[in-house]
């Protein structure tokens, strides 16, 4: 631990800069929530429009700030409300806020070993609303189901404990998604389904490590799958069965396949840090055809967004001179690079929002031309790995020690 | 293969001066059949910097891991095309693919018979330092390697770097004057360790095989992959992974070969107790450990702590020369500098210059003395005389820690003088099926 303060000090620190914000600025439009990691469409773009990088030289304005513990989950949003995870202490704590004021609303504190291994430590996963609901999975397997507006702890399981799976590495990371009556999460070979009422197993995969990416829908013939990652590869899978209907072997040095596929039409994109680079294949049979293989294309965890027929994301491993690149999805070839070092990033429409690992957020337009940023400023500091999310018009943005900014982007009248 | 320090001392310069400037191009010549035993992070990184320098083909891995052999040779068809079989047994790849070059990268205790395996198929060995993990082991390499006259160049890639080549070159022109005194060091961060629950081996991981000739014990992600070399059934503790570096350089730089009497005490101050029960472990290795060696004319002290950093000291690492007109020391991404002891005197130092900035190492410049040396039939700079005589060091002070007294050692014969117990410790029984080579 390099900070001693409780967490209940570090929610104390939050400051309140900005109370009257909902009377100054437009109304808080629900169609800009982001209940999942990723967003609601899976695709790190958020089709929001109220936002404006119109900001003064000092940056945007902040509206509050907390800290919510080591970790590297991003947050969620959803009817007003943020939550995220950190660890403090040796304690996991899943927190929620108010989306505006950053009010702590409620928290929820359980023994979790910080469980540092070559990086900080913490949580990786990101909670995930719905509805009245949220679910929490921590990387040892803490799995919670909370009342979104009490807190309270409507069930919970601990998977490696109860459920006998076998924690990857560094940690369950995919976020809970909740499909139907059921929770499908990112566990075992294959994924795991529990009833997402109770708790109670539906169906589970073989016993190896998980990867660390959160459950993709998509569509095959009409039919709902999900597709999944483990140490082995990716997985395409019946989210009602749990039977598998392809797989693609995909090795890397450390098992580690951690960020999300995109999946368009029949086509699937797969990308991994560790020298493996991406991969675009084929869907439609057991065992899916490459269609071409880039190897100087690695998202080690962060995903890339896709926009007019190409790849946005970052190249390389945290501890390498890691690049935002540019990439045609259909020929996997480099379109430019830029050396900002191992950032994130999300997009509003044509427009990319990159977090520098250095807290530096860049908005510049998706182009094959380069990356131009219009508006920039420095608004977080220390390690920032996790990928920020703008809902309602404010930005969310952290850092590995667990400070939490909101930001006011949201346009004038 | 024998050579005199003397000889491999002038080979280093050539070397430096010959092939420290070669740009990174495909060199012309012979590509050799090359393979990889221990297909991990540092076989990797080795065998990255053999490709690059032109003259490798590489036809086989092997590692008792599937994970990390899979990504490998997946990697390897990316940078050349090759597609390398994949091995469990290296037996079996010696076998089947007979390879002119083996890179050894696994842990110590898996150094001695790969190599001496690789060397009898008649292959040339880039062996991963220290060359063993105990002392007879590491002496049947060097008889291996005499025998079938093949070159052995050992992963001491300190005696090629350029800034230990210009500051040995300083060291031994007299501007530090007579040499007393040798204080080796290297220091770090670090706290409590608190136990790791054992577990089942990863997916694809032979844990029988990986604990091979040494102790088999419960599975622990502590232990592999990566943490073992703070394991003293697999390895000798930091004095043997970063010990040996230093006390080569002093071996590189004196006139001995080894010293008379080593003595060692140390402990786990900070990391606390040893747990190695049948449901959890921690690492055994000590946390604090100074180990003294005496030679004819002169001591060198190493030390270590886990712990408070660098603290008072303006270097967290490397070799302090005490001499009369003034100290010198070698270091690492300090480079290396001299302090003269006199106010007029002017202090000199000399930035180091990384083949790879990032791990901080020149294993380029020794991939190309080694193929150099065979070309030319020649000892390479870590040849396997002079780096068996530094790895014998780290091994007879963790046997000093172990027994918490003095040995007297018989350099020429190498034997311990007068305590049976000690002279044991020069080899240990192998596990079954493996046999203990002499």
């Amino acid at each position: 631990m390099t900070n001693a303060r409780t967490l209940s000090e570090y929610l104390r620190m939050k400051c309140f800069a900005f109370a009257l914000a909902g009377l100054l600025w437009s109304g808080v439009s629900h169609a800009g929530d982001w209940p999942i990691y990723r967003g609601p469409h899976h695709d790190g773009n958020t089709r929001e429009r109220g936002w404006s990088t119109d900001w003064p030289k000092s940056g945007p304005r902040q509206l509050w700030k907390a800290n919510v513990g080591i970790g590297f989950s991003s947050v969620s949003v959803s009817d007003g409300r943020v939550c995220t995870m950190g660890n403090s202490e040796d304690k996991d704590l899943v927190v929620c806020f108010d989306a505006v004021t950053g009010k702590e609303l409620w928290a929820h504190e359980y023994e979790a070993a910080l469980d540092t291994k070559y990086y900080e430590g913490g949580p990786g996963s990101t909670p995930t609303f719905d509805g009245d609901r949220v679910y929490s999975l921590g990387k040892h397997g803490d799995l919670f189901c909370f009342n979104a507006k009490s807190g309270k702890v409507l069930w919970n399981v601990q998977l490696e404990k109860q459920a006998g799976m076998r924690m990857s590495t560094w940690g369950y990371s995919g976020a809970p998604y909740p499909y139907g009556d059921k929770l499908l999460l990112n566990v075992g070979s294959a994924g795991m389904a529990l009833d997402k009422k109770t708790g109670k197993l539906i169906w589970k995969s073989g016993d190896a490590e998980a990867g660390y990416s959160t459950p993709y829908p998509y569509k095959s013939d009409g039919k709902q799958m999900f597709a999944f990652s483990s140490e082995h590869g990716y997985v395409g899978v019946d989210p009602d069965t749990g039977k598998e209907a392809w797989k693609i072997a995909w090795n890397t040095r450390y098992g580690v396949n951690a960020s999300d596929p995109i999946i368009v039409g029949e086509q699937i994109f797969i990308s991994s840090g560790y020298s493996k680079g991406s991969g675009l294949f084929k869907l439609g049979t057991k065992k899916p055809d490459e269609i071409w293989r880039a190897r100087r294309y690695r998202n080690q965890f962060n995903c890339s967004v896709l926009i007019d027929g190409h790849l946005y994301g970052f190249d390389g491993d945290s501890n390498s001179r890691a690049k935002l690149k540019c990439v045609n999805w259909e020929t996997g070839e480099d379109v430019w690079e830029d050396g900002i070092g191992f950032g994130s990033l999300f997009a509003a429409g044509k427009t990319l929002f990159v977090l520098s690992p250095k807290g530096e957020l860049m908005v510049g337009q998706a182009s094959t031309k380069g990356f131009k940023p219009s508006a920039r400023a420095k608004v977080i500091g220390g390690k920032c790995w996790t990928v920020p999310v703008l809902a309602n018009g404010l930005l969310y943005c952290r850092n590995a020690d667990g400070d939490l900014v909101c930001l006011d982007l949201r346009a004038k009248k | 293969m024998k050579t005199t320090r003397r000889s491999f001392l002038k080979t280093s310069a050539l070397a430096s001066t010959a092939f420290g400037a070669t740009p990174l191009i495909a060199a012309p010549g012979k590509k050799f059949r090359t393979a990889v035993i221990g297909s991990g992070w540092w076989g990797m990184n080795i065998l990255r910097d053999a490709i690059s320098v032109g003259r490798t083909k590489v036809v086989g891995l092997a590692d008792c891991y599937e994970r990390p052999l899979n990504a490998s040779a997946d990697e390897v068809e990316g940078l050349t095309g090759d597609k390398p079989r994949k091995y469990k047994d290296y037996t079996e790849m010696l076998r089947k693919e007979r390879p002119e070059i083996v890179i050894i990268a696994t842990p110590d205790h898996w150094h001695a018979l790969p190599a001496i395996d690789s060397l009898e198929a008649g292959a040339h060995v880039f062996l991963e330092k220290p060359t063993a993990h105990t002392i007879v082991e590491s002496r049947a390499i060097v008889k291996a390697a005499q025998a079938a006259d093949r070159v052995v160049q050992v992963g001491l890639h300190r005696r090629i770097g350029p800034h230990h080549v210009s500051g040995m070159e300083f060291l031994k022109s007299g501007k530090v004057g007579d040499i007393g005194m040798v204080r080796m060091f290297v220091t770090g961060g670090g706290s409590i360790e608190k136990p790791t629950p054992n577990a089942t081996p990863p997916d694809g991981m032979d844990w029988d095989l990986w604990c091979g000739p040494a102790p088999k014990r419960p599975y622990n992600r502590r232990l592999a992959p990566g943490g073992w070399r703070n394991f003293l059934d697999y390895a000798n503790g930091t004095l043997g992974d970063w010990g040996v570096h230093w006390l080569d350089q002093v071996l590189w730089w004196s006139d001995e070969k080894y010293p008379k009497s080593v003595f060692s005490t140390g402990g786990r101050p900070v990391r606390g107790d040893v747990v190695a029960s049948e449901k959890e472990c921690t690492s055994d290795a000590p946390d604090t450990q100074i180990a003294t060696y005496e030679f004819e004319s002169f001591t060198a002290t190493w030390e270590h702590r886990k712990y408070a950093g660098p603290g008072a000291e303006p270097h967290r690492y490397g070799c302090y020369f005490y001499g009369s007109k003034g100290v010198f020391h070698m270091g690492w991404r300090d480079g290396w500098t001299f302090y003269p002891s006199s106010r007029r005197g002017q202090k000199v130092h000399v930035d180091p210059d990384f083949d790879n900035e990032k791990d901080g190492h020149n294993i380029p410049p020794l991939w190309r003395d080694f193929i150099d040396a065979i070309d030319n039939k020649r000892a390479p700079v870590a040849e396997i005389e002079a780096s068996h005589r530094s790895s014998v060091l780290p091994m007879l002070g963790m046997m000093s820690y172990k027994l918490g007294r003095s040995i007297q050692w018989d350099g020429a014969k190498e034997q311990v003088v007068g305590d049976a117990e000690a002279s044991k410790m020069l080899r240990r029984d192998y596990r079954k099926p493996w046999t203990y080579p002499v």
